[in-house]
């Protein structure tokens, strides 16, 4: 059985204050990708940072707006499908596609 | 528009009382600047001075209190300065003008707060993705090196960076590094990720290993989907 495949790593950069319906964006968003049955996703924080809106995103003692990159990685159609669902739901931001070789330990089969 | 790059520097220097037109000179001239365009301009009252009269402008004496020297700066594009020079030259009629090169480091509109929220723009295109390894403890003049590559990036007008703090990891320099009770020292792994087109990656990796000791840089193709929020859009519409 040959566990190794090309698939799509999908990187979403957003902001730790964006919110969606009231909720973090981020936790949105990974809902989002459960509903779609993505095979995974992972939320990072960064530590600092700066993108769109151009102001420096740092740890500050009652604001918490640092940077957010949520990691997505499925095959190329449900990352395709997945895009401009987050794209509706981002206000601004960035979203990074790179073609990754998936190696994946399997103990039983894909759902 | 004013960018980033070679300006010209205008400085007039009138006296305070010095009237144009049945107002104060100053006024009529920010008016003028302001009506033209210019993106900027200030008037300063000065403490003390002298000029073509070899006269003491002074606050000392209050006869000469009421008449200060004023100095009023812009800085413009050279297209600009042109375009507003023959008028100020006729404005002036009893003082200096001064025109020198200069160079904007920086010239930054903030957006007001609050404003409309506007569908965003969407662009897509390949890019470059670039990955600085290093030390949470490794310094740059003084200061963490990662917030000096942040701040270096940001200068250099890299559309974004991100900084991410590893859990574990061992890289050039051979030791591990870890936080735990035994290692109080927070020398944790981490990354600066980097994305823009393939030619300001370039120019940012050429920064990026100046400044790095030992470390690592990776770079990737990527494809992005950038959303936007165009200011162009954001002026006509208000």
């Amino acid at each position: 059985m040959n566990n190794t495949y090309s698939a799509k790593l999908l990187r979403i950069h957003i902001s730790e204050s964006d919110h969606h319906n009231g909720k973090p964006l981020y936790e949105a968003i990974v809902a989002k990708c459960r509903e779609r049955k993505i095979a995974g996703a992972t939320v990072f924080r960064g530590l600092e940072g700066y993108g769109e809106t151009a102001a420096m995103h740092k740890a500050h003692l009652i604001r918490h707006d640092q940077p957010i990159v949520i990691t997505v990685v499925d095959s190329a159609e449900q990352i395709a499908g997945l895009v401009p669902v987050v794209e509706s739901m981002m206000d601004t931001g960035l979203m990074v596609l790179s073609d990754v070789k998936v190696i994946r330990a399997q103990k039983k089969a894909a759902p | 528009m004013l960018g980033k790059g070679p300006a010209k520097k205008v400085t007039i220097y009138i006296n305070e009382t010095a009237q144009y037109h049945m107002q104060s000179l100053h006024d009529a001239i920010l008016t003028y600047l302001l009506n033209k365009g210019v993106s900027g301009a200030t008037a300063m009252r000065a403490f003390a001075g002298f000029g073509a009269h070899q006269q003491l402008h002074t606050p000392k004496v209050e006869v000469l209190s009421m008449d200060l020297p004023i100095r009023i700066e812009f800085v413009e594009t050279a297209e600009k300065v042109d375009d507003v020079l023959p008028t100020l030259y006729e404005m002036v009629s009893d003082g200096l003008i001064e025109v020198q090169d200069t160079t904007v480091v920086r010239h930054a509109r903030k957006s007001p707060r609050g404003e409309p929220k506007l569908p965003h723009e969407r662009r897509q295109g390949p890019a470059t993705l670039l990955r600085v390894f290093l030390g949470e403890e490794d310094k740059w003049r003084g200061e963490p090196l990662y917030d000096a590559i942040v701040k270096k990036l940001r200068m250099m007008e890299i559309a974004g960076a991100t900084v991410y703090r590893g859990i574990l990891g061992y890289g050039a320099k051979g030791h591990e590094h870890k936080r735990s009770f035994f290692h109080p020292m927070r020398d944790l792994p981490v990354m600066v990720s980097v994305i823009d087109s393939a030619d300001k990656i370039a120019a940012a990796a050429e920064a990026i290993e100046d400044m790095l000791d030992d470390g690592l840089i990776v770079l990737s193709d990527v494809e992005i989907i950038r959303l936007v929020r165009s200011h162009a859009v954001t002026e006509g519409a208000g």
